[in-house]
């Protein structure tokens, strides 16, 4: 597959003023700034495919912002080579812009005090949109979306939710080839964040675009990405699936039930790791090759039932991962 | 020879794209004024000095003329400069200087269009209300003052393209100094500075022509008599031939200076942009 993003070696570092606290400090600092370099993005090299969904995980601070604004072009690289749909993103050539799309839940491109339709007709100017295809694509997002009638209200009287939405109303209308979604559920409830997820991967679907995800919430990059890209201090950490970054970190697998008695302790060690065992509840940790043996067992246990065996959840396996040491090998 | 057709064609299709553009950021930024009108209003209301200054010096006039201004011209002379300040000013330095410190930045740059072909037409955008609420209000003074004189000529033609420039050299300036905000925190504040001067050196508060010979000679080589006091006089037909075309060299010449250093600044800046928020 011929890739779309290509990243070779990308660095980025920023300058930043820093003092000690105090008044004595604020008074030195007048006169010589100190600074520190702060290195957001060390060495990062990875390509993505067309029509990948691809989600960005790391702690805060770990670059994955960052990173996101150097692919969008907002960001020059320290050092390293970037190309996104066959440009370089920093030179922001018009073409380029028009096959991209960046939604952050923390900023808005939509004018405050207008309604959003206002900013959606000037996209469809300034981004060269035919005038039937705005058309089509309007009524297909807002009838996805929902958005109908909240369109027309000033975007400052709109929720959270609703106000996100019309962003992607906007960002979406010029149908871009590549969407990189900044946490675009931050903030918003369960329901507003499962709509949300549901509609970006039908996008991806049925326009076969690039997406790239960065979320604080696990769930959101558990249910879209096939393909995570682990990074930590600047740096990947882990490429592939989430399936085998669970067995990596935690090649363990939970298995649980409820019956009326449980095995005995001594039994119970024979067959994994306990991990809870609670008012006929009981939760294992079982090697994947014992996992037919145990589940036998399990099933066999007087009044048995819910029996699930899963993969660790991502949320402990993230933190798992990240209290390991850095120096920790990166890989695939 | 097709290659040369595609070309030229490529050539005037990219002028009406940008002609489309541009109407469209006008409109947006027309409904963006109308949506401010109020603090618009209040913005005019802080930009009336030259009324008082013209109730001062119209009074000050009554003894005879000074300088060459009698009570009529100046009258002209301020009621000029009151509407002439509102044509040519700009607020990009504290937009812009804003965004790049917040990072809202961003949303204009990823637009394939150049971020401050967006400043330009949001402040063009804003000129229409502006004048809605200007005019009434220097209407109202002149009714209240009475006399007032100016000569109607053939300089008049030339007025507007000397406000033109004038606002596009205040734009240089603020777009200049805001870039600054790329490096440091709060450049806007560096503008108060250039603003102090203006007041004094542009001739908003006094003519210039009214300070002392050898000051009143390097004043108005400065950029703030260009940017201000320049057009008045020119205007209101004070300005012979030959000191109308020093005007407008010396205009274009700041204009030059401005331009290119705000051009090169906001360039530099892209560079490191991004060190907050962005």
């Amino acid at each position: 597959m011929e890739p779309v993003v290509e990243v070779r070696a990308l660095c980025k570092q920023f300058r930043v003023p820093r003092r000690e606290a105090g008044l004595g400090a604020a008074l030195r600092a007048l006169f010589r700034r100190q600074y520190t370099t702060v290195e957001a993005v060390r060495e990062l090299s990875f390509s993505l495919g067309a029509g990948e969904r691809v989600g960005f995980l790391g702690p805060n601070g770990a670059g994955k912002t960052t990173t996101l604004k150097m692919l969008s072009g907002l960001l020059y690289p320290s050092s390293g080579a970037v190309q996104v749909a066959g440009h370089v993103p920093a030179q922001r050539a018009p073409e380029f812009l028009r096959s991209i799309s960046l939604v952050m839940g923390q900023k808005r491109q939509l004018s405050w005090d207008l309604p959003a339709v206002d900013t959606f007709e000037f996209n469809r100017v300034v981004f060269d949109i035919d005038a039937r295809d705005y058309r089509r694509r309007l009524d297909e997002l807002v009838s996805l979306l929902a958005v109908g009638e909240v369109m027309r209200r000033p975007v400052r009287q709109l929720s959270l939710g609703e106000r996100m939405k019309c962003e992607l109303v906007a960002a979406l209308l010029h149908a871009p080839r590549l969407l990189f979604l900044d946490e675009p559920t931050i903030g918003m409830d369960v329901a507003m964040q499962l709509s949300i997820r549901e509609f970006v991967r039908r996008y991806n679907v049925e326009h076969g675009a690039t997406v790239i995800l960065t979320s604080h919430y696990m769930e959101d990059v558990a249910a879209l990405c096939p393909r995570i890209l682990v990074i930590d201090g600047g740096q990947l950490r882990f490429d592939g699936s989430i399936e085998a970054l669970t067995r990596r970190i935690r090649p363990l697998r939970r298995a649980s039930v409820r019956a009326d008695s449980l095995p005995s302790a001594e039994a119970l060690a024979g067959m994994g790791r306990v991990v809870e065992v609670e008012g006929g509840r009981l939760v294992l940790d079982v090697e994947p090759a014992r996992v037919p043996a145990v589940v036998q067992a399990l099933i066999a246990l007087p009044g048995a039932q819910d029996l699930v065996v899963q993969d660790a959840p991502l949320e402990e396996v993230m933190r798992e991962l990240f209290r390991r040491e850095a120096g920790a090998e990166p890989g695939r | 020879m097709s290659h040369v057709a595609t070309d030229m064609s490529g050539e005037t299709g990219g002028l009406r794209r940008l002609g489309r553009v541009t109407a469209a950021m006008w409109r947006l930024g027309a409904s963006e004024a109308l949506a401010y009108r109020a603090a618009m209003l209040v913005w005019i209301l802080t930009t009336t000095f030259p009324l008082v200054s013209l109730a001062l010096w119209h009074s000050l006039a009554g003894g005879g003329a000074i300088g060459g201004y009698g009570r009529a011209e100046f009258t002209a002379y301020f009621l000029a400069a009151f509407v002439i300040r509102q044509m040519t000013a700009s607020w990009v330095v504290w937009d812009l200087a804003a965004q790049i410190a917040s990072g809202d930045l961003s949303t204009l740059l990823m637009r394939p269009v150049h971020p401050l072909l967006h400043h330009l037409m949001s402040n063009l955008a804003a000129l229409p209300v502006r004048m809605m609420l200007a005019v009434p209000l220097g209407l109202v003074v002149l009714i209240f003052v009475g006399d007032v004189e100016a000569d109607a000529g053939l300089h008049l033609l030339l007025a507007p393209a000397a406000v033109l420039i004038a606002w596009l050299l205040n734009v240089s300036v603020q777009i200049a100094v805001a870039c600054l905000a790329f490096w440091v925190t709060s450049s806007a504040s560096l503008f108060e500075l250039w603003l102090g001067l203006y007041m004094v050196l542009s001739g908003y508060a006094v003519p210039t022509g009214l300070f002392p010979a050898g000051l009143a000679a390097v004043v108005r080589y400065l950029p703030f008599h260009a940017a201000l006091g320049f057009p008045v006089e020119l205007t209101i037909g004070r300005l012979s031939g030959p000191e109308i075309a020093a005007g407008f060299a010396l205009q274009l010449l700041w204009l030059a200076v401005f331009g290119a250093l705000a051009l090169w600044l906001w360039r530099r800046g892209l560079r490191v942009y991004g060190a907050v928020g962005a």
